[in-house]
């Protein structure tokens, strides 16, 4: 076995005349927890969906442990974007039951349904029918079906949304458990807060494009530094502004403005030099969410370009 | 037991218990109880009907005094030796007051179906329709009582009966079990196999479909839904069977055998259970057993087929109507086909996948080779696997990958 548990490359799919996915990579490496953001209708879930064989790209192939995704199915887990349970089953069968599809035993998936349950706070409702809980708890029960048999890879399409922040934690807590136990994780989201927290490497996916690929790290570094700084109280704003780089904008007492890394050093030298003071100094990577707005308005800015061209083209026509 | 054959078991035991599991199970499974009640009631109000309008039903013979001994000695006699019912004769003394036969047909009160009046050599025959039973009737007692005249008396003749206890079956008591054959394995198909239509509709409506797509192969989803509603459909076929067995027990030691034995149409069944089927009664049930499942394995395979491709709940409304005529289309080339075996009409019936079954079915009533069976049910299994399979790829290609709006009839267009 190689290093990549989900080798998915060059995926593409028309929905019509519509490309949905186009020419999308994810390499998962073997291990990890891996993030594929991107606005909604990005073409994330088709992604998804394809790498699991679930539809066929028209283009591209996917291997999964370095197999087809459809001989590998019962290492897999995974939790689909339009949650679905039988209404009339109780929580325990529903979640032996998708063990059971995966191959697990039926009374092994009992048992192992009651102790996650117990785990999430859900023991109240294990012989409850889904169709008396809330739709949290659903999707509670959802997730415990899809890595109730221990896979090897775990596929979790926008896991997050419609939980409330305790289960929300809760879901963190059991994604950083199995990634411990050996498995792999690959989720999609639009929160980045979870990302940022969770996700080893990430893919941010923007109509219908992978538009980058790397660690969140990587991805704040796409935007310089910020700096926030707050002279001494009896400063001039003309002396501090001569100081600072141009662009250096004031908000209250404090003054905001980017930095390149290479330019930290002599800032601070500059300010220590200058008599100034230093009442308050911060020096951050902008989080992953300026990073990915960053790029997703890169994205679109492209395309009402392009668009403009067009019009201009058709004008001429 | 191999991955695919455990993951069908898991679909159909879902679905089989996701069925059998509710109340609504009970009252399908009683469904026929309704079925049985209405037609007791229906029957016992035609046939009450039908005894009060055959009272009412006479025919008139208006003769001299002397004629009327030997007419009713004659009506007598060969009542007895025609098979269809005859209207009660009813014999008047012909006087100057009553003897136009017209007047008595119109007589109000009863159906008058034919008079007999004048002299029994050229007598005149009133009667309701031309060419009747009745006045044929009417003048083959005139003739009797003729010859009888003129003969003079007789000796009644003393005949002794002899039955032919084992002569084998007659053709066409084994072509009608070959009739009966078809009738319940397409009324049991009938009444079973269209659930299957709408089955996938629960998934599609509950989004389950894309847990099972993605955890197992779609032909062993197909496959283990189309035996869940199998195991539906022979519970019920079971449950019914020993209501059947339990209810004739119970009847046997109620009824007293020699009673029973007197009853005509008891008889009537007992030649029916004493005639065999070409094949041999264990066989024929048997086999007739496995054709009913191949069949409502086809037609449930086709019918999943189709209502998978539906979208809403509407569409597979829509659709039961042409599956019911389709169905019934199945049943007349079966019947025909059983009504003429060894004709190539039968061949057709037994060759097309999907009447074969029932076709097939009939044949072992009246044929006696049964190796042909192996190759039907053989070949039959192929179709049930090639039209899960066609089923399988409209699905893939079209549910699943194009949303919400997609038609098989309307082809994608690529840009």
């Amino acid at each position: 076995m190689n290093d990549f548990s989900v080798e998915a490359i060059g995926l593409t799919k028309y929905f019509g005349d519509f490309k949905a996915v186009d020419n999308v990579s994810l390499t998962v490496p073997t291990g990890s927890i891996y993030g594929v953001l991107g606005p909604n209708g990005a073409g994330k879930t088709t992604s998804l969906r394809m790498t699991l064989g679930i539809i066929d790209p028209d283009e591209g192939s996917s291997r999964i442990f370095g197999a087809r995704p459809q001989s590998v199915r019962h290492r897999i887990g995974y939790l689909p974007e339009e949650r679905g349970l039988y209404p009339g089953m109780k929580a325990r069968e529903a979640i032996a039951f998708m063990g059971a599809l995966r191959g697990l035993d039926w009374s092994e998936g009992r048992r192992r349904a009651a102790t996650f349950m117990t785990e999430l706070g859900l023991e109240r409702v294990i012989d409850e029918k889904i169709r008396k809980m809330s739709k949290g708890m659903a999707q509670m029960i959802q997730l415990i079906g899809s890595i109730v048999h221990a896979p090897d890879l775990i596929v979790l399409d926008e896991p997050f949304s419609g939980l409330d922040p305790v289960n929300q934690e809760r879901l963190e807590m059991l994604v950083r458990r199995e990634r411990d136990r050996g498995a792999t994780v690959l989720f999609s989201t639009h929160v980045m807060a979870h990302a940022e927290r969770l996700c080893d490497r990430l893919a941010i996916i923007a109509r219908s494009q992978r538009r980058f690929e790397g660690t969140v790290d990587d991805a704040r570094s796409l935007l310089p530094m910020q700096v926030r700084y707050t002279a001494r109280a009896d400063a001039s704003p003309a002396s501090i502004a001569a100081l600072l780089p141009a662009g250096a904008e004031p908000r209250g007492d404090s003054w905001f403005f980017p930095i390149e890394d290479a330019d930290v050093e002599p800032l601070l030298a500059r300010i220590t030099g200058s008599g100034l003071g230093v009442a308050g100094l911060s020096i951050t990577r902008p989080a992953l969410h300026d990073a990915f707005v960053h790029i997703v308005r890169q994205v679109d800015a492209s395309f009402d370009a392009d668009a403009g061209t067009d019009a201009v083209e058709e004008a001429l026509a | 037991m191999t991955p695919f054959l455990k993951n069908m078991l898991v679909v159909a035991r879902r679905d089989f218990l996701a069925i059998v599991a509710t109340p609504t199970f009970l009252l399908f499974l009683l469904a026929p109880l309704f079925m049985v009640g209405m037609g007791l009631a229906g029957g016992m109000g035609a046939s009450q009907l039908a005894d009060s309008a055959r009272g009412a039903g006479r025919i008139v013979a208006v003769v001299d005094a002397s004629d009327v001994e030997a007419l009713r000695a004659a009506d007598a006699r060969l009542r007895a030796s025609i098979a269809r019912r005859v209207p009660v004769l009813e014999v008047r003394i012909a006087s100057a007051a009553n003897t136009d036969p017209v007047a008595i047909a119109r007589e109000k009160g009863s159906d008058t179906y034919a008079v007999l009046s004048g002299p029994l050599a050229t007598p005149r025959i009133v009667e309701r329709e031309p060419d009747s039973n009745a006045g044929r009737y009417l003048a083959l007692l005139a003739d009797d009582v003729l010859r009888s005249k003129a003969a003079g008396p007789l000796p009644p003749i003393a005949p002794k009966y002899e039955a032919l206890s084992s002569g084998g079956t007659s053709i066409a008591l084994q072509q009608s079990l070959g009739f009966g054959a078809v009738f319940i394995i397409f009324l049991l198909t009938l009444l079973l196999a269209g659930q299957t239509v709408s089955s996938l509709a629960e998934e599609k409506g509950n989004k389950v479909i894309e847990i099972l797509a993605a955890a197992v192969p779609l032909e062993s989803v197909f496959l283990g839904k189309l035996l869940g509603f199998l195991g539906v459909a022979v519970l019920f076929i079971a449950f019914w069977l020993v209501m059947a067995l339990a209810g004739g027990l119970i009847a046997a030691l109620q009824v007293d055998p020699a009673a029973l034995a007197s009853m005509q149409s008891a008889s009537k069944a007992a030649a029916a259970l004493t005639a065999a089927p070409a094949t041999g009664w264990p066989f024929f049930l048997g086999i007739g057993f496995v054709y009913f499942i191949l069949s409502f394995l086809l037609l449930g395979a086709v019918f999943l087929g189709v209502g998978a491709q539906a979208a809403t709940v509407r569409e597979i409304q829509m659709l039961s109507l042409p599956i019911t005529i389709f169905q019934v289309g199945m049943f007349s080339l079966s019947t025909a086909a059983a009504s003429a075996p060894g004709s190539s009409l039968s061949t057709i019936a037994q060759i097309f996948p999907l009447s074969s079954p029932l076709a097939m079915a009939a044949r072992a009533a009246t044929d006696d080779s049964k190796v042909v069976h192996l190759l039907a049910l053989g070949w039959q299994a192929i179709w049930v696997a090639l039209v899960i399979f066609i089923s399988v790829r409209l699905f893939r290609a079209g549910v699943l990958s194009g949303g919400s709006s997609w038609k098989f009839w309307r082809k994608t267009t690529r840009g």
